[in-house]
């Protein structure tokens, strides 16, 4: 793509979700998520491939759908109080309707089928702003409306997105498709929170984003997509295997990696609100999502062949791709764990 | 709920129907969505009509600029996908399907 | 504490920096140290209660003997897994190193906690190396079914034990081990109250392991390499027994009726996996039921909850530790050179190995509690709390004592005496370094008896 036009929809891209971050006003927050939803869609479709571009209609048609839902929700509650400020959504009817439509945005369960097919249409950088920055300006606006909204149904939304998210990605081979459903059941534990601590949720949000982009970028660097693929990786790169099983089993949440934090801190949060049962519902979901994290783990480091590659030389011509983000990510993604009460501070 | 309210509501809500229930062609699909932005459109000129508010007569424009940008991107998909899939039948797009 | 934690963690510099020539040598000598200067914890400076060095670790009579214990093995660990590691590439010998040096700090840090939130994260932390460990430097393909049957037994009970630990903490305040035990007794009457004492023990059931959710014990024993298997019997197990300890204080009005179902499991738990030893095949296999059968004792003496109960619990926990830690580095001295676990293919060893044989004999008496060994202290200290609680008790503890007694008995007689067929008289020797390992194993399950007060937790 030319450099050119590629700087114009990065751009835009930053443009969308920084207008819906700094909106007040329903109107304006929509035009971001467009503009957001616009920006995209030629760099998905970049490549003119039948699976890119089927990802690419996909995408369009639910982020289109959701958006009009969410202006529709909007207006009527503007017919009916007057009101276009965000933080007064106080209509129930636009209140359901907009949690549906930001539901079908982010990938929450009942509404998650897009999820994992788009991704799995796209090359991994893509993937990577889809599951990463596209997810923020969605939750600003959630952040904004969190106190209206009914806590059965954001209760109900959040604990499907666990269960789901953990039972979809049982099955799957494909390593984008993995991290869908992997995607699917973080937000679930980021909107259980939502209306007892947002800043809990913020906190999620961004180890989310650092431990994704850890692993999308190692997935980048080893060029797989397939679990059958990612056995071949140490030959090439010994290191990043052994930190690759680390990274998956933070998103895994196991202590003492940074995967923990968020899962500890929420079912403190929702112990607090006298949520026992949901908390460990929550907990048990989340060792159903850790079995395929492990598989994939098994698959890429813990069943290497007993010895090293015999000769010097890698397999591969070294790589040009820079190292550095994953290097920071990957710090990140494992040792953050005992910085919990820093990072408490920075979000609230 | 007045009449106006009433009106645009069920046109939006027949387009968001059509657009879940009856998409055998990404075209029909591509007409129902802009069907529900033009109910929108409607919906907030009158709002600013009945409102009297004079600042918020743009913002039917603006809408109108996005659903077309909207629109348009859509055909782009469009002719992508019967250039790719050759045909623009929703059900043939499952290349990706699990 | 923190003159063992940090040279601890600077054995991490110490695997990754010296050359490859050195690197056994070096880690050994410096893991030794350790152990050596955690001997001091010992020399406890308040009479009774804690000896802390900051508000986060502290050790007490019943952590200390656990604590040295764990630093004990680190260089037995490293002496063992020398021979089958030692032909991997040297980076994998490090990361080897590196994981058991890691276990160690994290077990330090687990048993040394006066937070029972960050003895939680530790006890979970030290899944991610075991687990390494077993599924990586295992032999058969059946270990990436142990390494899940570990991790995932472990975590689906430990999780509802998070839960139940927040809302402790809600409810009290505070979660420190320092105040809990003062604190208010908690007013508990509902069956909510009772899902939350059954989630806070059942975590470490479940790790001890109780007779019914043991079955990833001797999956993970028999595919783990030797490291694996001698830490896993002789610390990881007691964490749930440290932690159960640890825990009963909190739950005291409701153990009374609510332990009974858990008490009648691990007694009974006793007599079935000791029957499970008597007819297994698989020399591994049977040293972890064997474990599995002497913890069921463990959880019996610790469920109920007295003096004597817990005294015996944690003298039975060390001397366990270290002979069932021992008996993993003679099945695996036999692995090494026959390639096989079967106990059929390996018999008659007396004849070529007399000194190992000789390991062996006292081995297996101290697993089956002979006089004067702390085993035996341990077991009579809870058979009698037991028969003091109920006498038919005595009819499933008398019993299980025959049984242990039987099985090592099959163990040793099956292993060492006999004819010597002809396919393994060409074994190599013993090196001396394996006659070390089992002299540091031995010498202090001997030693105990002239001085068996440090181990006997809270009643000293």
């Amino acid at each position: 793509m030319n450099p050119y036009v590629l700087m114009i929809l990065l751009s835009s891209l930053g443009l969308g979700t920084t207008l819906t971050f700094a909106s007040s006003h329903w109107l304006l927050a929509w035009m971001g998520l467009e503009i957001n939803t616009l920006a995209i869609t030629p760099l998905m479709a970049q490549h003119h491939h039948p699976r890119a571009v089927e990802a690419t209609t996909k995408y369009f048609l639910t982020q289109a759908t959701a958006a009009a839902m969410i202006l529709f929700a909007s207006t009527t509650n503007a017919w009916m109080t007057g009101e276009w400020s965000i933080t007064d959504l106080s209509d129930p009817l636009a209140n359901t309707m907009f949690m549906t439509a930001l539901a079908l945005k982010i990938g929450l369960a009942p509404m998650h089928f897009w999820m994992p097919e788009v991704l799995q249409g796209l090359d991994l950088l893509t993937g990577l702003i889809l599951s990463t920055w596209q997810k923020l300006a969605p939750f600003a606006l959630i952040i904004q409306t969190a106190q209206n909204i009914d806590p059965l149904l954001l209760t109900l939304l959040g604990v499907t997105s666990t269960l789901v998210g953990g039972w979809g990605g049982l099955n799957q081979t494909q390593l984008r498709k993995i991290l869908a459903y992997s995607s699917i059941a973080h937000m679930g534990w980021m909107i259980i929170v939502i209306q007892y601590a947002p800043q809990l949720t913020l906190l999620a949000l961004g180890t989310y984003i650092i431990m994704t982009s850890a692993a999308f970028l190692t997935l980048k660097m080893s060029l797989t997509t397939k679990v059958s693929t990612l056995a071949t990786t140490w030959s090439k790169s010994p290191i990043l295997t052994a930190t690759t099983a680390l990274v998956l089993l933070s998103l895994g949440g196991l202590p003492p990696l940074t995967g923990f934090m968020p899962k500890w801190l929420i079912l403190q949060e929702l112990t607090k609100q006298d949520l026992p049962i949901i908390a460990t519902t929550m907990a048990l979901a989340a060792l159903i999502s850790l079995y395929f994290y492990l598989r994939l783990c098994y698959a890429m480091t813990l069943t290497i062949s007993p010895n090293t590659t015999n000769s010097t030389t890698p397999w591969r011509t070294q790589t040009t791709q820079a190292s550095m983000p994953l290097a920071l990510f990957t710090m990140a993604t494992l040792g953050l764990l005992p910085m919990t009460p820093a990072i408490l501070t920075l979000t609230t | 709920m007045t009449p106006v309210h009433f009106s645009f509501s069920s046109a939006f809500i027949l387009g968001l129907m059509g657009l879940a229930f009856h998409r055998t062609h990404l075209l029909s699909a591509l007409l129902c969505l802009e069907g529900m932005m033009l109910s929108l459109f409607i919906a907030l000129a009158l709002w600013a009509l009945q409102f009297e508010s004079t600042g918020f007569s743009t913002a039917p424009m603006l809408l109108l600029a996005f659903s077309a940008c909207e629109a348009s991107t859509g055909l782009a998909l469009l002719v992508a996908t019967a250039r790719t899939h050759g045909t623009d039948r929703l059900q043939n797009l499952n290349l990706l399907q699990c | 504490m923190l003159k063992v934690l940090i040279p601890t963690i600077m054995l991490f510099p110490t695997i990754w920096l010296t050359s490859p020539k050195w690197l056994w040598t070096t880690t050994t000598a410096h893991s030794l140290l350790i152990a050596s200067i955690s001997l001091m914890w010992f020399k406890w400076t308040s009479e009774t209660g804690w000896t802390s060095s900051n508000t986060y670790l502290a050790t007490d009579p019943l952590s200390t003997p656990l604590l040295v214990l764990t630093c004990w093995l680190l260089p037995l660990m490293i002496l063992a897994s020398q021979n089958h590691i030692n032909p991997e590439p040297i980076s994998r010998q490090r990361l080897y190193i590196t994981l058991l040096a890691s276990l160690q700090t994290f077990l330090i840090m687990a048993f040394g906690a006066t937070e029972i939130i960050m003895f939680y994260i530790m006890f979970e932390a030290t899944l991610i190396p075991t687990l390494i460990i077993i599924t990586r430097w295992g032999n058969q393909t059946e270990r990436l079914n142990a390494g899940t049957y570990f991790l995932f037994y472990t975590l689906a009970g430990s999780l509802p034990l998070l839960v139940a630990l927040l809302l402790l903490q809600q409810s009290t305040g505070t979660l420190s081990m320092l105040v809990l035990q003062y604190s208010q007794p908690l007013q508990l009457n509902s069956w909510g109250h009772m899902i939350w004492w059954a989630a806070c023990l059942i975590a470490f059931l479940v790790k001890m392991p109780l007779y019914g959710v043991h079955l990833w014990l001797p999956k993970a024993h028999v595919e783990a390499p030797v490291a694996g298997s001698m830490v896993l019997a002789a610390v990881l197990l007691k964490l749930g027994g440290y932690g159960m300890m640890r825990m009963m204080v909190m739950l005291d009005p409701l153990s009374k009726e609510l332990a009974y179902p858990f008490i009648i499991l691990a007694l009974w738990g006793i007599i079935m996996t000791g029957s499970i030893c008597l007819r297994q095949t698989d020399l591994k296999s049977l040293i972890a039921y064997s474990s599995v059968s002497h913890m069921g004792l463990v959880a019996g003496g610790i469920l109920i909850q007295t003096p004597w109960g817990f005294s015996g619990a944690i003298i039975l926990m060390i001397a366990h530790g270290l002979v069932s830690s021992a008996l993993f580095c003679l099945a695996n001295t036999a692995y090494e050179r026959t390639h096989s676990r079967t106990m059929i293919l390996a018999r008659g060893l007396q004849i070529i190995f007399p000194l190992t044989a000789v390991w062996w004999f006292i081995a297996n008496l101290a697993n089956l509690a002979l006089p004067p060994l702390p085993n035996l202290m341990g077991e009579l200290m809870i058979i009698t709390t037991l028969f003091n609680w109920s006498p038919w008790t005595i009819l499933l503890t008398g019993l299980g004592t025959l049984i242990t007694a039987g099985y090592s008995l099959y163990m040793f007689l099956m292993s060492q005496r006999g004819p010597t067929p002809n396919h393994i008289t060409g074994l190599q020797p013993f090196h001396t370094r394996e006659h070390l390992l089992m002299t540091l194993h031995l010498i202090p399950v001997i030693l105990l008896v002239t001085k068996p007060e440090l181990m006997w937790g809270w009643c000293y």
